[in-house]
């Protein structure tokens, strides 16, 4: 087994000396920026612009999707090469994942599965140029995880489809140019087959979005009245959704992995070394370093996790119950961490420090703890996958989707 | 990256999962553990006719100059069964401690024999169950005009009652520890079986046992040094041994959850039945992962050292957790002795022990990353 993120075979040293010179050039001026936890946190109008921009130029390397298949707007490259680009990111604690505002990393894979050529010509290289801000608008008011029992209607009527409903908690703090979506098309068909996924142009009328002021940051609902949504919209076919909801939400599920490191030890570790009481510095104290240490071990097996998943996804073979598995622990390990970190700090890890880069911003992990155990999905959703994928109780085992 | 086995690693997965279902299939191991009946001399030395003993080892003396993960994805299947006997405790860390610590000479007479399992060497460390450290080492070892004199008792020795000789660590009168190779049948030596919830543990009492000086493995003083060294690579296959375990474990969970039948379903069905394969499953997979990546940077020649505290710390605890969560899907079937967790239950609870709990791994690991201010 080789774990090394950054052991280039030899024909891939270049284009790391490449990237990183590339990088060099294109993060200058971005010194005084603090990286958001996600797009969705916090409203910082010049970072925002800065990613952006960044995935912009980004994208037109090809460099966005660097897997993905030049015509649509990717670099045709080799997992390698993949992660050149995540580890040289790293270096200025982002990932491709993180630099990119929206959620189309994930839209992008999947319409590149599900999409007819037409519609793969058409949406895939704006996401993978890095010029369009996606949102994944899934939950409903009345369904929360349960997305199937979809409300939000869509009735056909000639080349439209026209859509009323409702949806929540999603988005950030600035409007995006789509809304991708699932759909009730057939209201009176099957649980699973009744359903059809939209990818909706967020300029059209009768579309109302409406802020939310949550613990994690601002979310949003949006209100479809009446709108007029050309069929040519429609991604995987009609009374599809479903299958397509399946792709995407094994992605968003965990099992999109991840090599990026966590820089909130070397962080806690910082502070307790600065930190004294009486004479000694705090990391001196065994309790503080027994907490250290379970904080260190269980940010470190998500972290190989997330690699574990990553290699998966990208040979092609998804790890049947990893990404359920990644995506439950992760969120745990947050929650727990929250704690430590105020046994270690006190009340220093309830004030925000926005000196800091936002991931490792104590106070928004000890807040974010509860706040995002259920982002996409409970920590339910996440476990009752899981038993699916292993076949517990069940004669069959359910198959992860693959994607690239 | 590449989290493949090599074709070379599956082969050896493949012949000792043979190995396991063929010779020591779960009843009789059931049996065995049962029967207190830990060590089977004629199966360990089909294993060492295998070479699965001192696969690390250079080829120069008997071993087989395989990698540390070659030798890992082997001792992966043993510990499914688990297969008891001192095929770790002689045949990596005895193994290791010569290879790191004894002169050439000691070397070219003991290694072969080990590698070949007509010897089986067996460190005997601390003198205390309650703490596995360089403090806890009491057995005296004085100086006489003719060689030296071994005096004390060996607590909680792993595989004792297999072994031909023993390596084992004792306080000189400086203070410095030594570690001196005994032979078993020395006059002086007497082994006492102790019984508890463990399994191959024994106490071995040193009374006034006479050691010629050429026995002493490495410099006098050295012993810590020696030990910690053999430690940082050894504990990594014992680690492997665990993760088979847990893999075992979580294999006969899940389908138990699907062929036991109550309350007219299967209780995979449920919800909270569910929930207890999800931990067991993390637990499996953290050490899983913290193994082979620590494998991965021995093999490399990265530095190791903490990770390997921090994988014996994850393995060891991720046995006793993943054998207290099958518990409790099992319930009552699972409590008897004849059912294959038993065997698991009282293994995890024997190596959460040996060599150093987890508790204290995590914390030579932080020691090892961010020392403390000398005081």
């Amino acid at each position: 087994m080789d774990f090394s993120l950054q052991a280039d075979p030899q024909e891939i040293a270049a284009f790391r000396k490449e990237v990183r010179a590339w990088l060099e050039e294109n993060m200058r001026g971005s010194e005084h920026l603090r990286w958001s936890a996600t797009w969705s946190t916090r409203e910082n109008e010049e970072e925002y612009r800065f990613r952006r921009n960044l995935a912009g130029k980004l994208g037109k390397k090809g460099w966005l999707f660097p897997m993905f298949p030049v015509e649509y707007g990717g670099a045709g490259l080799t997992i390698n090469h993949q992660l050149v680009l995540e580890t040289e990111l790293d270096r200025y604690g982002i990932s491709l994942n993180h630099v990119f505002y929206t959620i189309a990393r994930i839209v992008a894979p999947v319409i590149l599965k599900w999409g007819s050529e037409e519609q793969k010509r058409e949406f895939l290289p704006p996401m993978t140029h890095g010029e369009v801000s996606v949102w994944q608008v899934l939950t409903e008011p009345q369904g929360g995880s349960d997305v199937a029992t979809c409300h939000t209607k869509a009735v056909r009527d000639g080349d439209h489809y026209v859509v009323n409903g409702q949806k929540t908690m999603v988005g950030h703090h600035l409007p995006p140019d789509f809304l991708w979506t699932l759909v009730c098309t057939n209201p009176s068909g099957p649980r699973h087959e009744n359903l059809g996924w939209l990818h909706i142009p967020g300029n059209l009328p009768g579309i109302t979005i409406q802020h939310m002021y949550l613990m994690m940051g601002i979310k949003n609902t949006v209100f479809f009245d009446n709108v007029r949504v050309p069929a040519f919209y429609l991604v995987g076919g009609e009374n599809n959704g479903w299958r397509v909801a399946d792709t995407h939400l094994e992605l968003e599920h965990g099992g999109e992995g991840r090599v990026g490191t966590d820089p909130l030890v070397e962080r806690v570790v910082e502070y307790c070394q600065q930190m004294r009481v009486g004479e000694k510095p705090i990391m001196e104290d065994p309790n503080v370093r027994d907490l250290i240490a379970d904080m260190m071990i269980e940010l470190h097996t998500v972290s190989l996790f997330a690699r574990r998943n990553f290699w998966h996804r990208f040979v092609r073979e998804p790890h049947p119950y990893g990404g359920a598995q990644f995506r439950y622990y992760q969120r745990m390990v947050r929650l727990r961490n929250g704690e430590r970190l105020q046994q270690i700090m006190g009340y220093d890890a309830l004030v925000p420090d926005l000196t800091l880069h936002e991931v490792v911003d104590f106070e928004y992990i000890v807040r974010s703890g509860p706040g995002m155990l259920h982002g996409g999905g409970t920590l339910d959703t996440d476990r009752l996958v899981f038993a699916r994928r292993v076949g517990l109780g069940r004669p069959t085992k359910e198959k992860a989707p693959t994607t690239i | 990256m590449d989290l493949r086995l090599t074709e070379r690693q599956n082969m050896f997965k493949k012949a000792a999962a043979g190995f396991v279902k063929a010779e020591a299939p779960s009843h009789l191991i059931t049996q065995w553990f049962r029967n207190k009946a830990a060590f089977l001399p004629d199966l360990y030395r089909k294993a060492a006719g295998l070479g699965w003993l001192g696969m690390v080892i250079p080829e120069e003396y008997g071993g087989a100059s395989t990698s540390f993960t070659d030798c890992a994805v082997v001792f992966e299947e043993l510990g499914r069964g688990p297969l008891p006997g001192p095929f770790f405790s002689s045949g990596v860390l005895s193994a290791l401690l010569v290879l790191e610590g004894a002169s050439e000479a000691q070397k070219k007479s003991l290694l072969p024999a080990i590698c070949s399992g007509k010897s089986i060497v067996i460190a005997a460390i601390t003198d205390k169950g309650v703490h596995w450290g360089a403090e806890a080492v009491e057995t005296r070892l004085t100086r006489t005009t003719d060689g030296l004199v071994l005096d004390g008792t060996k607590r909680f020795v792993y595989d004792a009652e297999a072994a031909t000789s023993f390596i084992c660590a004792a306080r000189m009168e400086n203070g410095e520890i030594a570690l001196v190779l005994v032979d078993r049948a020395s006059p002086g030596i007497s082994i006492t079986a102790q019984v508890g919830f463990m399994v191959s543990v024994a106490e071995v009492r040193f009374d006034r046992v006479r050691v010629p000086i050429s026995n002493m493995l490495g410099q006098a003083g050295a012993g810590w040094d020696i030990l910690d060294r053999a430690l940082e690579k050894a504990l990594s296959i014992l680690c492997a041994y665990q993760v088979g375990a847990c893999q075992e474990i979580f294999d006969f969970t899940a389908e138990y959850t699907r062929s036991r039948v109550v309350f007219g379903q299967p209780i995979g069905r449920f919800q909270r039945v569910q929930d207890h394969c999800v931990e067991l499953s993390i637990h499996l997979d953290a050490a899983r992962w913290v193994t082979y990546e620590t494998l991965w940077k021995l093999d490399s020649n990265l530095p190791a050292a903490a990770s390997v505290h921090e994988a014996k710390a994850v393995a060891s605890d991720a046995y006793y957790q993943v054998c207290n969560f099958s518990h409790m899907v099992h319930a009552g079937p699972g409590t008897d002795y004849g059912h294959p967790l038993m065997a698991h239950s009282v293994m995890a609870h024997t190596l959460y022990q040996y060599l150093g709990t987890p508790l204290h791994h995590k914390r030579k690991m932080m020691d090892v990353l961010y020392p403390r201010a000398k005081v």
